[in-house]
């Protein structure tokens, strides 16, 4: 039976591991058991010694490096980080997590990419070890993390209302009744048995819940104790000095991230900052609900209109046009060191459009020029400027479920609207579409300093 | 019917048969945590911010004043008079039968057709809320032009914004259930077909029963992207079926691509049936009930059963009762 901790490091377990070998000192020394267990590791790849972490701030760095190859590398090969699915590396794998966690939340904010690279590695890892794992085991490691987890007989969808908050689940996707989520198959068949006619009851059972719906709650629960813990360290850190050597973690890690960042091999699809190609504006390019923003919006919806959609549409249009499709969160420092092209060409069209609403948003509202920087990832300042940044989270356009709940009047879908689910993809699509359709606005000439606009 | 009314009504109606004991027990306690507001003018609440630490001050102030329209709000506060320390809200459903998308009717207010409607609906929403999510402690209010759900569960109270969201999603069928399932290892198998309607419990049985309703509600003039004129005229053809439960025939009469069209569809109309900036708004403030709806000289008010609930016989206030040619 492996060892709870092995996927949840924050379990009592290891909480104890932490207590009794958490010392921080001897973090960068060679740890030869480590070093040991590593090699024996199944399909362990062992021909080059830069795949074999020394010691536990070495393993935190492979985690940090597997997630972002797994992610972003055709190359990967997972016999690299063999070691990462071994059972027995558990304990060294909590302390690594505490590490990097600790690293993390004391220099970077939990929203920050490096945070949101701990939290995801952490859900993905959950997963693929439990893919790993026999179907026997698989179940008796499943039960027994929910029955850790979920102190009740039965879970209530109120108590998950973290998870529904940070949208880590949806409550469409879990069978519900009377209050409660239900998972264990004889709970299932004496709540729904009499109403299933004409198929085998576990039948049903096993294609609405089976074993995918614990495991996705327990992988989801477990990012989310990562993001809490992530949270209470940088609660805490202002009030305690930090260890120098965590730091220097924290500083890797963040290095980490920049070099693995970009794959020229991968086609494109490089995750965090990869794949970034800033260019000029097209506004012929525009979705209708973005067009009617930039026209001048009325005082019920305007606030919203040009703070939370328009300015994070255009920054990112302008910026960094792929991000959803490379998952990744990024600084807009990473696309404009100097803010050059904040400062003089992104600002200035939100203002303009600000000043286009009825009653002018900033008339009224002056607070609102505040919140526009803020929403670029600057924090609540006048200008953006560097040594705010990180402040505040650069803000990806909300979706259109969310635009037409918050901002109905503006959404006036068209054809190109239909097939895809935010602002943004309308723009990446429209752009294509523009592209091929034989319209004259080459890529080419649209990215050089050729722009008539 | 239906016609505003007049300060001199107003304080007819506040003198004579408006009683601040009628107050629901829900809103009386912890009257002074919550935030009050009001309309004098017939222009928006723009008297905001009051408090009132006892029943009969806030009694006082309805006499004297006679409101065009009084509201509170859904949010506790330790201190509301600047809505400082929020403590929880009550997780509200907001259903104005002018704003339901789907109305057999087709007027272009409100009539007794569509309010009986909007309290149809009210009563399915109550169902899940009650069967699926477990809620308890829930209040209907009529809010003199449609429905007010209001629920003080306290496990449901903490929730934000986004949790909140998904469970106007839920409750409304705003989402097509998925239709391909796998079964446990077998990735890499075809996967299973099994639609909404051949799955008797949980949220594809509450999607199935919104899109019953929805379309047998249709009138014809709706309008949804994904369905075409040609498609909504298949769909009011075989309509009976979708009524016997005949799901099955009736997919396959409408083909199985216009049927997920016509899904997504109804699912974003769905979305309508509840207003859901109401719903994820916190601090949200809703008409006070017993309090009057000067627009349509109906009184907002708490309904006991949502079954038999006829608002034309219980919310219509004297001094109507008493106009000419009423
Ligand atoms: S569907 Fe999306 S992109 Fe199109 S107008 Fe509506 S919100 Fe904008
Ligand atoms: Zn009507």
């Amino acid at each position: 039976m492996v060892l709870i901790s092995y996927l949840n490091p924050f379990s009592s377990e290891g909480e104890d591991i932490v207590r009794e070998k958490g010392s921080i000192e001897g973090i960068f020394e060679v740890n030869p058991e480590l070093l040991q267990l590593v090699r024996d590791s199944k399909s362990q790849n062992i021909s080059d010694d830069s795949y074999i972490p020394k010691n536990y701030a070495d393993l935190a760095l492979k985690r940090v490096e597997w997630y972002l190859r797994r992610k972003n590398d055709k190359k990967y090969n997972h016999n690299d980080y063999a070691f990462l699915i071994n059972p027995k590396i558990a304990k060294f794998d909590v302390i690594s997590i505490y590490t990097m966690a600790q690293a993390i939340g004391i220099k970077f904010n939990p929203k920050s990419r490096e945070g949101r690279l701990l939290v995801e590695s952490q859900g993905k890892l959950v997963e693929d070890r439990l893919e790993k794992l026999a179907p026997i085991e698989r179940k008796e490691v499943v039960n027994n993390l929910l029955n850790q987890m979920i102190t009740q007989d039965n879970i209530k969808w109120t108590s998950m209302s973290q998870l529904l908050g940070s949208k880590k689940i949806n409550l469409t996707d879990m069978i519900l009744d009377q209050g409660d989520v239900v998972l264990e198959k004889e709970d299932f068949l004496i709540r729904f048995e009499d109403k299933i006619e004409g198929r085998v009851p576990e039948k049903m059972y096993d294609l609405l819940i089976g074993e995918k719906i614990k495991e996705m709650i327990i992988s989801r629960m477990i990012m989310q104790k990562t993001e809490n813990y992530l949270q209470k360290v940088h609660e805490m850190a202002p009030k305690i000095e930090a260890h120098p050597t965590l730091l220097e973690i924290g500083e890797q890690i963040s290095e980490k991230i920049k070099e693995l960042s970009y794959f020229p091999g991968s086609g494109g699809s490089g995750g965090f900052g990869g794949d970034i190609k800033a260019t000029q504006l097209q506004p012929d390019a525009f979705p209708p609900c973005i067009q009617k923003t930039i026209e001048g919006v009325g005082s019920g919806n305007r606030n919203d209109a040009i703070v939370l959609l328009l300015t994070s549409f255009l920054s990112y249009a302008r910026l960094y046009p792929s991000v959803f499709r490379n998952e990744g969160t990024s600084k807009i420092s990473d696309i404009d060191p100097d803010l050059q092209i904040t400062i003089n060409e992104i600002i200035p069209l939100i203002f303009e459009a600000a000043d286009n609403c009825n009653p002018p948003l900033f008339d009224d509202d002056p607070q609102e020029k505040l919140n526009v920087i803020a929403k670029l990832g600057f924090g609540v300042n006048k200008d953006p400027e560097l040594k705010h940044e990180g402040e505040s989270k650069w803000y990806t356009p909300m979706s259109c479920d969310k635009i037409k709940i918050h901002l109905s009047s503006l959404c006036k879908p068209d054809a190109t609207c239909k097939k895809i689910g935010n602002p943004l993809s309308y723009y990446n699509r429209k752009r294509w579409e523009l592209r091929n359709s034989g319209d004259k606005t080459p890529s080419k000439s649209s990215e050089s300093d050729s722009d008539k606009d | 019917m239906f016609e505003p009314s007049t300060l001199e009504e107003r304080r007819r109606y506040y003198r004579d048969e408006w009683n601040v004991n009628d107050l629901p027990d829900f809103i009386r306690k912890d009257l002074s945590k919550r935030e009050f507001g009001f309309d004098h003018l017939g222009r928006g609440p723009n008297d905001r911010y009051r408090v009132f630490k006892t029943p009969d001050m806030l009694k006082r102030f309805m006499r004297y004043r006679s409101p065009f329209a009084a509201y509170c709000s859904v949010a506790f506060y330790n201190k509301p008079r600047k809505r400082g320390e929020w403590l929880k809200s009550e997780l509200v459903f907001d259903v104005d039968a002018k704003d339901v998308p789907v109305r057999s009717c087709g007027c272009d207010s409100v009539c007794e057709i569509c309010l009986d409607e909007a309290r149809q609906i009210v009563a399915g929403l109550i169902d899940t809320l009650k069967q699926d999510l477990g809620l308890k402690n829930i209040h209907v209010i009529y809010s003199g032009r449609g429905y007010h759900i209001r629920i003080l569960d306290e496990t449901a109270m903490g929730l934000d914004s986004e949790g909140r969201s998904q469970v106007l999603k839920y409750v409304v069928g705003a989402e097509p259930p998925k239709n391909k399932y796998f079964m446990e290892d077998e990735s890499g198998q075809k996967p299973y077909e099994l639609e909404h309607f051949s799955i008797p419990l949980g949220y594809p049985a509450v999607f199935t029963k919104r899109i019953k309703y929805a379309i047998l509600h249709l009138n014809g003039t709706e309008k949804m992207e994904e369905v075409n004129p040609k498609l909504m005229k298949d769909v009011l053809k075989y309509r009976e079926m979708v009524q016997k439960d005949e799901w099955g025939l009736f997919k396959n009469k409408i083909g199985p691509i216009r049927y997920r069209n016509l899904v997504e569809g109804i699912s974003k109309l769905n979305m309508g049936l509840v207003d859901a900036k109401v719903s994820i708004d916190l601090k949200r403030i809703l008409r006070m009930p017993t309090s009057l709806h000067s627009k349509v000289s109906m009184r907002c008010m708490e309904v006991k059963n949502i079954e038999t609930f006829d608002p034309l016989k219980k919310a219509v206030p004297k001094f109507v009762s008493e106009r000419k040619g009423y």
